[in-house]
């Protein structure tokens, strides 16, 4: 009985091997060193559903559901690999090779039935699953650059969305050299976006919920008749939410033609009782639906959650026979009685209506893996913490040493201003400071107080605009406070032009917005190959020294398509002079007058575009630098 | 209310601008006014200085003032003076100065009592005190400035019944009408470096506080400063003549908040935004900052243990030696253990667990 395909995995708590048979026809699972008695054999023609934690959880578990064709219900087997080298690497093999089983069998055998819908009760646990399942597998994708990297669907789903950044695409695409392949091409250019691809995937795998339908459809009145438009889905939503309205659906379909029912359930008192609305004298009857009115309908989900194990301490029903009487005492919120419907309405059907919605989502907080009943976080959960001891702290321990006990002593740069400062003599500074603050030298009057308006230095009637270099320049003299007023409404100046002077025209700097959008778009595929050009060379990996070399033949064209748009905007600027001139000339024909040309006025050109592009061609100037510094120290000539 | 104390007929002033606390960090580092005694002589500062604040008490008859000297070791208050540990006052001192008819009271009482402070400050600055340090205590006079405002405005919407209650959270919405605080700097020395950690904290309450720091640099050129007023939304000048020093107060930084609202503020776009690293306090243009403390460093520490909180740091990719030539052999090995794909976040140095 020796298995082909095994992994050592515990089952029950105990160590042993897990394995398929030889025959193909079942899996085994034999404990360690024990008889065989104890062994766990299970046929794979039986295996309804088999689960697996997440690749990214640090335990390895695979849950078998078997179901043999007498048994009422299906078992679970729980496997757990702990091997100490690769659990899962064999987990994974086991698995390989029991869906591969599995599926041959059910393509034989199409009576078996689907492990969705093996019988009604796990119907939901397995929907359940296999929407964590889904999402687990989406998570891991979220969370690996490379998946993220390699999903060409996602990448052009996103650029869709961004057309800016489809430009950049298709931009360095069209001149990335030809030594770099389509797919290498590719890569680089994600490798530096994996963190947008991550948000996108994010983004567009989250799906809305469900929602209170009833709400949503809103029948109006044209024509003294009730339109609505109703989707087949809402129809699908109301049967979910309301098993009451399947029911009275049922019963009264092939007798009421079907939009007829709708309309006139939407008028009817049992539609407002459902969306909690309240029901006054005026409504109008519909015998059809008014015998509902009373039923106490909605006990589907409801009876659904109460199959559901709750644990008692969150269960709210179990504590209710704890309260004080009905008289008095310890009186639930009236909210919460049983018996006060008609009273708040609104409040209880909403949140029966949320309970339902709840009711349907597949919970995302439960792991595929866990045992079913009770669970270790419950079993936690309902454990009376307190009388425990202390808990281990589970935090990470910062050790923050006060930092001046290692720096103190390091006073290794000097400034300029603490080198001036350390040429002068301590008791002459003092001495000057002392004398400059006495109040003999204070300019001080008679009464003792300070004479401010000798001492501030403003001679009112000075002129010394006139004869500046007569006087040596003093504190507040004509001159000095010209100059400050010179500078602050210098400041003024360059904070309004950049507060109100920015608009879109004075931005383009006289380049047409043809060439300037040409210009963008350049600017941004030689931030993109400058980009990659970084990575590349810091990441210190030899074998990716070939691409470098192509990366900066890239830099090099890259400082090409700069001169080339200099060169077009320059061409632009100057079919603009000659038509200027043109201009002036038939004016001088005409008039006989001769404008003066101003060709300084006219912006644009090269030189603006150059002066925009500066800090890129610096960039771009100091890797192919540091390119060549590094070959240099390689021992390679750099002709 | 009961409006027994007469404060009627201030009811229409309620609609105009609220009085301002002006808080005036005088730097008085003596190394520093040596440099600059040939152009402006500390004297002709303060008594710049001195009309400057005459100029802000004039503007509205509620505004106060406030003047802290950062001097080399300590930080003191010149005015308001603290009280005086014993009782008796020296009478002799005061009683001249104020008795000038040729002067509004108010105002002699603060120029007297910001000269006698500083002329005691100066006399008991000792040789010692001076050889031994060159900065100034710039951080705890920025402290105790923000304390002051703090202690202000509670006291402010204390007494003004009329007013409705402050809120709580200084982080609400500007309030108008109650007292309206800013701290001016006059720096004069640089290499503040040493301080950043405290600027930076100051700096930051005043921003919650909603407390625009204001400077004015005489001379030296500090980083962190300017980062201060830009973060509070101060004005900052760099004087190009520090002889035009009252053009400079009246123009640029007479107007309270109120004001500024309407107006232009000339201060300097350009903002140096380095850090200084927490080991050398050297100023860097790059750093490494530990993603569990955000320490600054200038260079990776050593072992890549965070010299903080001494955390286990990856460092990822960096400081591979850059790779030009490809290597000869087919041996593929690949350094530091890289996976060879580096995102975006590939410099970034990741805690170890």
């Amino acid at each position: 009985m020796a298995s082909i395909t095994k992994g050592s995995a515990a089952y029950k708590k105990k160590d042993g091997t897990l394995g398929i048979t030889q025959n193909e026809k079942s899996l085994q699972w034999l404990p360690l060193g024990a008889s065989a008695d104890k062994a766990v054999t299970i046929a794979i023609a039986d295996i309804t559903n088999l689960q697996q934690t997440p690749e990214t959880a640090p335990k390895v578990m695979l849950k078998i559901f078997e179901k043999s064709p007498d048994a009422p219900e299906a078992v679970t087997h729980l496997f757990h690999f702990n091997s100490p080298s690769n659990p899962r690497g064999e987990a994974n093999a086991v698995k390989d090779v029991l869906t591969n089983l599995i599926s041959a069998l059910k393509a034989k055998d199409a009576s078996v039935p689907t492990a969705n819908g093996s019988a009604p009760a796990s119907a939901a646990m397995a929907m359940a699953s296999a929407v964590t399942s889904k999402q687990g597998l989406v998570a891991a994708k979220w969370f690996d650059d490379n998946a993220l990297k390699v999903d060409i669907e996602l990448q052009q789903s996103l650029m869709k969305k961004d057309p800016s950044l489809h430009g950049t695409y298709m931009e360095a695409l069209r001149t990335k050299p030809d030594t770099i392949s389509n797919s290498q091409f590719n890569s680089q250019f994600w490798s530096t976006r994996t963190n947008i691809l991550r948000a996108f995937a994010v983004e567009t795998s989250q799906k809305k919920g469900s929602y209170n339908v009833l709400s949503a459809v809103k029948p109006r009145q044209v024509d003294g008749e009730l339109k609505m438009n109703i989707s087949a889905e809402q129809i699908q939503l109301i049967f979910n939410q309301h098993p009451l309205i399947k029911r009275v659906y049922d019963e009264n379909v092939p007798k009421l033609h079907e939009n007829e029912f709708w309309s006139r359930f939407f008028l009817s008192r049992l539609f407002k009782k459902l969306k909690g609305e309240r029901i006054v004298e005026t409504d109008g009857t519909d015998p059809t639906f008014d015998r509902y009115l009373d039923a106490t309908a909605d006990i589907g989900p409801i009876q659904r959650l109460l199959g559901l194990h709750i644990p008692n301490v969150i269960d709210l029903e179990g504590n209710q026979e704890n309260q004080g009487g009905s008289k008095g005492g310890n009186r639930a919120d009236f909210t919460m009685r049983q018996n006060s419907v008609a009273k708040v309405p609104i409040v209880r059907i909403l949140n029966s209506l949320s309970e339902k919605i709840m009711a349907n989502v597949a919970p995302s907080d439960v792991d595929p893996a866990d045992p079913i009943g009770m669970d270790e976080e419950t079993f936690n959960a309902l454990a009376l913490r307190d009388l425990q001891g202390d808990s281990e702290e589970n935090r990470i321990m910062l050790n923050i040493k006060q930092q001046s006990q290692f720096f103190a002593n390091e006073k290794s740069e000097v400034s300029a201003e603490a080198a001036l400062y350390a040429k002068q003599v301590p008791a002459e500074v003092l001495s000057n400071m002392r004398f400059d603050v006495n109040p003999q030298h204070m300019n001080h009057r008679v009464g003792g107080g300070l004479d401010l308006s000798s001492a501030i230095g403003v001679i009112e009637d000075s002129d010394s605009d006139e004869e500046p270099e007569k006087k040596v320049p003093h504190v507040g003299s004509k001159s000095s406070l010209n100059d400050a007023k010179d500078q602050i409404l210098e400041g003024v100046k360059s904070r309004r032009t950049e507060i109100i002077g920015s608009d879109a025209q004075s931005s383009l700097s006289g380049l047409s917005q043809k060439i300037f959008d040409r210009l963008t778009l350049t600017h941004a595929t030689t931030t993109e190959f400058l980009h990659h050009f970084w990575l590349v060379f810091l990441s210190g990996d030899p074998d990716r020294a070939g691409e470098l070399a192509k990366m900066v033949e890239t830099l090099e064209r890259a400082m090409d398509r700069i001169n080339s748009v200099a060169n077009d905007a320059d061409a632009e600027r100057d079919e603009i002079i000659r038509r200027h001139k043109q201009q002036i000339r038939d004016h001088f024909e005409r008039t006989g007058k001769k404008l003066p040309l101003n060709s300084s006025a006219i912006g644009g050109g090269g030189k603006v575009v150059r002066e925009m592009m500066e800090p890129t061609i610096k960039t771009l100037h100091k890797a192919t630098k540091e390119y060549k510094k590094a070959l240099t120290a390689e021992g390679i000539d750099t002709s | 209310m009961d409006r027994v104390d007469g404060t009627d007929h201030y009811e229409g002033d309620k609609q105009g601008p609220g009085p301002s606390l002006l808080v005036i960090v005088l730097d008085t580092n003596p190394h520093a006014w040596a440099l600059l005694n040939p152009t402006l002589p500390l004297s002709k500062a303060i008594s710049n200085l001195l009309v400057f604040i005459n100029a802000h008490l004039a503007s509205h008859n509620a505004n106060q003032v406030a003047v802290v000297a950062s001097h080399c070791h300590r930080s003191v208050w010149l005015y308001p003076r603290p009280e005086p540990p014993s009782e008796d006052v020296e009478m002799k001192d005061n009683a001249p100065a104020l008795n000038d008819a040729n002067k509004y009271r108010p105002f002699a009482l603060i120029e007297d009592s910001l000269l006698t402070s500083l002329r005691e400050l100066i006399s008991t600055t000792t040789e010692n005190d001076i050889s031994t340090t060159n900065t100034t205590q710039m951080a705890g006079s920025l402290t105790l400035a923000l304390t002051y405002i703090n202690k202000a405005t509670l006291l402010f919407s204390d007494s003004n019944v009329t007013s409705e209650p402050m809120s709580t959270t200084l982080e609400g919405p500007e309030n108008t009408t109650g007292l309206q605080s800013r701290i001016l700097v006059i720096s004069v020395s640089g290499d503040l470096a040493h301080q950043y950690i405290p600027i930076m904290n100051t700096t930051f309450a005043a921003q919650r506080m909603r407390v625009p720091i204001d400077i004015l640099k005489l001379a030296g050129d500090t980083v962190f400063l300017q980062q201060a007023s830009d973060t509070t939304k101060g004005i900052y000048m760099q004087l190009r003549n520090p002889q035009g020093l009252l053009q400079y107060l009246m123009m640029a930084f007479l107007p309270d908040q109120t004001s500024r609202k309407n107006l232009v503020a000339p201060t300097q776009e350009v903002v140096d935004f380095r850090a200084a690293c927490f080991c050398h306090r050297k100023v860097v243009d790059v750093g490494f900052v530990c993603s569990i403390c955000l320490s600054i460093f200038c260079s990776p520490s050593e072992g890549a243990i965070c010299l903080t909180c001494s955390t286990h740091l990856a460092l990822g990719d960096y400081g591979s030696k850059p790779a030009v030539v490809p290597r000869k052999k087919k041996k593929k090995r690949k350094l530091n253990g890289g996976v060879g794909t580096p995102s975006s976040r590939g410099g970034t140095p990741m805690p170890n667990e």
